[in-house]
């Protein structure tokens, strides 16, 4: 039957191979270019305004609240502290990562690489180094210039800092993936943002990560229960404030091994989806489709060309 | 320099290729050989199935029938070091904007075991004032200069060249088609070439095939091509009856011949024309036009 012919490269037998498991020489492509991409980050006004501004507004914020977290004496600016910390490593997964891939697949950045000798896999090294700096930078700038500014919260002993430690990269295990495989489905950079933006926004309100989850109706809650940001926020409230405050919780506890677990879950529905999702967009990429899409953002107007 | 590296003359082996959409044939079974060393052009009208054609050769897309070797490999499973043998320049790239000009082409060269210097590839394309340059400042020439450099950085045996010249001007132009000589006469790299622009096939090309709706409609040096044009002569001339008539043969002097006797003396309006390369090939594209439209046209065209 006609129907059964291969129409398309996405149902390929999948012997293309491109991206595999990186080389020795690709790590060394890939860090490099990882370097070369924090190095442009820097040098960007706008990108860095940008991550600049989070920090900004998360201060101002702590500055600005001066009640306490109710039933504690933890004072609710470290609560919206600890949920801008958790906010930020989320936004850096699910916004920023899932936009740098789409405008660079739209550009022909995938198709470049893709066309080189060990480029997707170096391309896959220099994302992951050029975002672990990015989280760690900004989580630092955050909770360094609140200590000194507006009296922040700082992990109170080697506990604490584990704690912290361990939350930032199972958060950032949990969000990147999940933003790579995101990043992979969208359809342009234009849509993009919408598309990603809202939901965002809405899990950042109904997550408890600025104001007390216990003041939201039960069912919102749950719905917010399911993502990881809840779960990044609480794990990370847990390393940053007093032992004491966790009466505040929904549980009444921190519940830790919940955030580990809901957060690994995630790493590992992300990594499924991700993998399959990003060898498709590398192996779809072709000169015409490039042209297509180009044809189609010039006549939208919203591309220069 | 790599084992793998065979004597074979022939870079591109293509037989029977097709390829199929639904059920729109795109690809009614090429076939192609295009031999170590030489510039190699694909001509043919925008939608005639040469960016098809090329994106299989490069191992981006499958083809639905037929046997393609490129560098002795099926391109659908060539491996890493397979693609360290090709090169691309695409009309569309617009990527790394952010980045220098010779940083970008040092680090591509990372990629390849055995990189041309990048210092010496910015003199060869002309881009050595530009080297401290970001990317999204250059003009179009330059830019894809550039993609020239990056797709010859890693010393590939076949170079891909798909349209590259489009949106240029005159300038850009002659200074690309020079670069695109001097790549495979000086540097010994084979250049597979798709344009629309016969001028620039016949300027740049050792050998053309001319695709037309999913066909080589003709393939060979341009010499020959005009030769094989100019084979069939045109001959106008007006009937008894005042109406224009016109006949391609193969023997003008002969049909001239009778025509003179036919009429017992001078013929009116004649006029004899050998088509050139030109004429054979708008002659194609818009007899395949025609055909598309189901119509055979206004003229009567006599065989």
């Amino acid at each position: 039957m006609k129907g059964t012919h291969v129409t398309n490269e996405a149902d390929a037998t999948g012997r293309t191979r491109t991206p595999r498991r990186p080389t020795r020489s690709s790590w060394r492509a890939g860090l490099l270019r990882g370097g070369i991409e924090l190095r442009h980050l820097l040098r960007n006004p706008k990108e860095m305004s940008g991550h600049l501004t989070n920090v900004v507004v998360a201060l101002l914020v702590a500055a600005y609240i001066s009640d306490d977290v109710p039933g504690t004496q933890t004072p609710m600016g470290h609560l919206a502290l600890a949920g801008f910390a958790a906010y930020l490593l989320f936004q850096i997964g699910l916004i920023n990562l899932p936009q740098m891939l789409v405008t660079e697949r739209e550009e022909g950045v995938l198709l470049r690489l893709r066309a080189t000798p060990g480029g997707i896999p170096a391309y896959l090294v220099a994302k992951c180094l050029l975002l672990v700096v990015v989280a760690v930078g900004t989580l630092a700038l955050l909770l360094g210039a609140a200590a000194l500014l507006v009296d922040g919260p700082l992990p109170r002993g080697g506990g604490d800092w584990l704690t912290l430690l361990w939350v930032t990269t199972l958060g950032l295990l949990a969000v990147v993936p999940l933003g790579a495989a995101i990043g992979a489905v969208l359809p342009n950079p234009r849509e993009a943002l919408a598309l990603i933006v809202l939901p965002t926004m809405g899990l950042l309100m109904t997550s408890g990560a600025v104001f007390p989850i216990t003041s939201l109706p039960v069912p919102v809650q749950q719905v917010a229960a399911v993502f990881p940001l809840k779960w990044m926020a609480q794990g990370l409230r847990s390393a940053l404030l007093p032992d004491a405050a966790r009466t505040a919780e929904p549980a009444g506890s921190w519940e830790l091994p919940m955030v580990a677990l809901v957060l690994a879950a995630w790493a590992v529905v992300g990594f499924l989806l991700a993998v399959p999702l990003l060898r498709r967009a590398a192996r779809r990429e072709s000169g015409s489709r490039l042209a297509a899409r180009h044809r189609k953002a010039a006549g939208s107007g919203s591309v220069p060309a | 320099m790599t084992p793998a590296v065979s004597t074979d003359r022939s870079v591109v082996h293509a037989r029977g290729l097709t390829m199929t959409y639904g059920d729109v044939d795109v690809l009614h079974g090429i076939d192609l050989d295009i031999h170590r060393g030489e510039i190699f052009a694909l001509l043919g009208p925008n939608g005639a199935g040469k960016t098809t054609t090329v994106e299989i050769l490069e191992g981006f897309r499958q083809r639905s029938a037929g046997e393609v070797r490129v560098l002795g490999a099926d391109p659908q499973r060539g491996d890493d070091a397979w693609r360290g043998r090709i090169g691309l320049v695409l009309q569309s790239w617009r990527d790394h904007g952010r980045w220098r000009v010779a940083e970008l082409l040092a680090h591509f060269a990372t990629y390849y075991p055995d990189p041309r210097d990048p210092a010496e590839l910015l003199a060869l394309t002309g881009l050595t004032d530009q080297a401290d340059q970001q990317v999204d400042r250059l003009s179009g020439g330059r830019r894809r200069r550039l993609d020239v450099a990056l797709g010859i950085v890693g010393r590939p045996e076949l170079l891909f060249l798909d349209e590259p010249t489009t949106g240029f001007d005159p300038e850009a132009r002659r200074e690309f088609h020079v670069l695109v000589e001097r790549l495979a006469r000086d540097e010994g790299v084979t250049v597979l070439l798709t344009t629309h622009d016969l001028a620039e096939a016949e300027r740049l090309a050792d050998r053309i095939a001319m695709l037309v709706s999913g066909r080589i409609r003709a393939c060979g040096t341009p010499s020959e091509l005009a030769r094989r044009a100019a084979a069939r002569a045109e001959v106008r001339w007006t009937a008894d009856d005042g109406t224009p008539r016109r006949e391609r043969t193969g023997d003008p002097s002969r049909l001239v011949w009778e025509l003179h006797r036919d009429a017992d003396g001078p013929i009116p309006g004649l006029e004899v024309r050998r088509p050139t390369l030109e004429d054979t090939y708008l002659h194609m594209v818009h007899q395949e036009d025609d055909d598309a439209d189901g119509d055979v046209g206004g003229e009567a065209r006599t065989a």
